[in-house]
């Protein structure tokens, strides 16, 4: 920096981008996507490593029994506390008893005492137990974050094996939410003497209902 | 012979046992990292792929720049560009300021360590939390952190225990990490909550839809950047990617090579702002197109911050992050420090602190070739450490006259029994000698050898 003064922004940006462009000689090509490694897509395979990053997978059911036993779930789980679905899920779920619509107007502290949220899941995938959560399906992002137990509603025909190919499976507007965000169990640090802890920030615990 | 290394190496590991202790945790992330990778059939693939997407985008960087300008500005973000450390500051401040924020959750960021935003905005009375729990406790503990995802990896359950009892009133002799980390989160909620502008790094800037992506495993950088109206992402030029899908090929290896899981808890990809919310983009130069600069270093910007080449460094595990002095430690951090900012002169030393073992380049996911960058910075130090500099200088002129160099030989073959008594009387030798044997002396130099078995061959 020199003494002059503070650089103006568009000063600042040309100064940049001039030394840049002396630098760059835009030969280096691309390499082209890297091809998907063939790897199992099963629930199972899912399950298994979602099971070791320390969430919890949920046996797959019917479609039609979805509502109750989410509901169900989560109501066990919040033992009284609050229980909020995004609205995908709500709808999924068909307004069941106890259970609350985020409103997309609400402020997000607004979530800071829930006790489970209920979210619909776009696309899991099996090599790292991730599951994919739109900005569409999900707008209220800090409820994923804030609720003390998540649990993730996944349409097991929408599990693919790699992340690659889970890049390519999003829907084309899937930015237009504004995130798009992957989850790979339950909020955790091992910051103090490497000892894993759940529940760091975020969610203490993360299952993933599978839906056939 | 010591470079400012040593001194600060003993402050932080002070003796045997914590420096065991240490290398045995940072060791363990090694071997994790080593299974995750053996794990993936087409691990070597990806780091292929990986260094490759990041040579085009170096080498195309300021179309990128101006491709992911276009598009964050179009999804609603605004960008800023900050050519060094202080610029960064500044900006940060003059946003925080129009806005009357004085209440800021940081995520973690080796850039703004690096651009010293925390004491900037604190000496100008901001309130500046950070929000990673090992960034928390080196932040409460007014130390830099030591590792570049384990910021506090120096330090014991114990010595936490006693800072979050003195910071957080944790009941005294507490240091189960289950109970301490609920202290913090306990105490950090309460922050997030109140927070008025949320600041974080990114792990990628995507030019083709002008998207952040942030990863965590605590879930902090999503809290801090969902929850206050304001967020400012502080990015460094060298985090851009082509596309989304690439972002698939260096999300694939980042988790494995730090700590073998197969993918962080959270990786956020955002594009734009929430609706009502603000979304600030700094990008930061700050040394790096010094790097872009010099065909023989540039590689060096493909780094991801993943930390697996600090994990297998035999100085970095011995001596601790917090010996390097500079905000990223272990051999990236050593080729890092000449570069960036206003390097000091003690920054240059910091190639010489490596055993150019390459241990480095076989783990760095994105194949930089860690040990002959190291190899390069040394060649061109116009600061050798003094003593080395006075030792290179004799050996030079003694190299330099073969009867001098014959007598000098000699002399030290009859001397050997005496170096290792010598060295551990004091000066110099003594440093040296602390963690070394003296190797046997073979008895005869090579020359004397060779002539021998060349006369032995020639005999009939």
């Amino acid at each position: 920096m020199s003494g002059g003064g503070r650089a103006a922004g568009s000063n600042a940006r040309e100064q940049m981008l001039h030394a840049i462009r002396a630098s760059v000689s835009r030969v280096a090509p691309h390499p082209g996507a890297h091809p998907a490694p063939s790897l199992d897509a099963s629930w199972t395979s899912f399950a298994a490593v979602l099971a070791s990053v320390g969430g919890e997978p949920h046996a797959p059911v019917p479609r039609q029994e979805l509502p109750g036993f989410a509901v169900e779930r989560a109501r066990s789980w919040a033992a009284g506390g609050r229980i909020v679905a995004e609205p995908s899920a709500a709808a999924l779920l068909g307004g069941a008893a106890g259970v609350e619509t985020a409103a997309a107007t609400a402020s997000p502290s607004e979530f800071a005492d829930v006790a489970v949220a209920i979210v619909r899941g776009e696309l899991g995938v099996a090599e790292c137990g991730a599951v994919a959560v739109l900005g569409s399906d999900a707008p209220q992002r800090a409820l994923l974050f804030l609720a003390e137990r998540v649990l993730l509603l996944l349409d097991t025909s929408r599990i693919v094996g790699d992340l690659h190919s889970a890049f390519r499976a999003l829907p084309p507007d899937a930015r237009a939410g504004h995130h798009v965000t992957w989850i790979s169990g339950p909020s955790k640090t091992a910051d103090i003497e490497q000892t894993l802890v759940f529940g760091a920030h975020g969610p203490r615990a993360l299952a993933v209902l599978g839906v056939t | 012979m010591t470079l400012a290394l040593d001194d600060r190496a003993r402050t932080t590991l002070p003796d045997e046992t914590s420096r065991q202790r240490h290398d045995a945790a940072v060791w363990q992330l090694r071997a994790k990292r080593d299974a995750a990778a053996a794990a993936v059939p087409d691990f070597e693939a990806l780091r292929e792929r990986a260094a490759a997407i990041k040579d085009h985008a170096l080498d195309h960087l300021d179309v990128l720049l101006e491709c992911f300008e276009e598009r964050a500005v179009g999804a609603g973000a605004q960008v800023h560009w900050a050519p060094d450390a202080r610029a960064l500051c500044e900006t940060v401040e003059s946003l925080l300021r129009a806005r009357d924020v004085t209440r800021i959750v940081k995520s973690k960021s080796m850039l703004t360590e690096e651009c010293g935003l925390n004491p900037w905005l604190e000496a100008r009375g901001f309130d500046v939390v950070d929000t990673d729990l090992g960034e928390r406790i080196v932040q409460l503990g007014h130390e830099a952190p030591s590792h570049l995802i384990i910021p506090a990896i120096h330090r014991t359950r114990g010595e936490i225990g006693a800072l979050f009892h003195r910071e957080m009133g944790t009941p005294a002799g507490e240091s189960d990490p289950e109970r301490l980390m609920a202290a913090a989160r306990r105490d950090l909620r309460a922050r997030f909550l109140a927070a008025e502008a949320g600041i974080s790094g990114a792990n990628f800037a995507v030019a083709e839809t002008g998207s952040l992506v942030l990863v965590t495993n605590e879930g902090n950088a999503d809290l801090g950047t969902a929850l206050p109206p304001i967020h400012i992402a502080c990015v460094g030029i060298e985090k851009l990617i082509p596309r989304l899908d690439d972002a698939a090929v260096f999300l694939r290896l980042l988790a494995r090579s730090a700590t073998g899981q197969p993918i962080s808890a959270y990786t956020t990809v955002l594009t734009g702002p929430r609706p009502g919310a603000e979304l600030h983009i700094v990008f930061v130069d700050n040394g790096r197109s010094r790097l872009l600069a010099d065909p023989d270093r540039r590689r060096v910007l493909r780094c991801i911050r993943c930390g697996a080449c600090l994990n297998t460094c035999p100085v970095y595990r011995r001596a601790g992050g917090h010996a390097y002095g500079t905000p990223v430690a272990g051999p990236i951090g050593s080729v890092l420090a000449p570069a960036i900012g206003i390097p000091s002169d003690d920054a240059r030393t910091l190639p010489y602190a490596s055993s150019l073992c390459g241990s480095c380049t076989a783990v760095c996911p994105v194949r930089i070739d860690l040990h002959d960058q190291l190899l390069a910075w040394r060649r061109d130090a116009p600061a050798l450490p003094p003593g080395l500099a006075r030792a290179a200088r004799v050996a030079a002129a003694v190299m330099a006259r073969p009867r001098l160099w014959r007598a000098a030989t000699r002399a030290a073959r009859l001397a050997w029994p005496l170096l290792g008594v010598a060295a551990h009387v004091g000066g110099p030798a003594a440093a040296w000698a602390a963690a070394r044997e003296l190797p046997l002396h073979p008895g005869a130099s090579f020359r004397d050898r060779w002539r021998r078995r060349v006369a032995g061959k020639a005999a009939p």
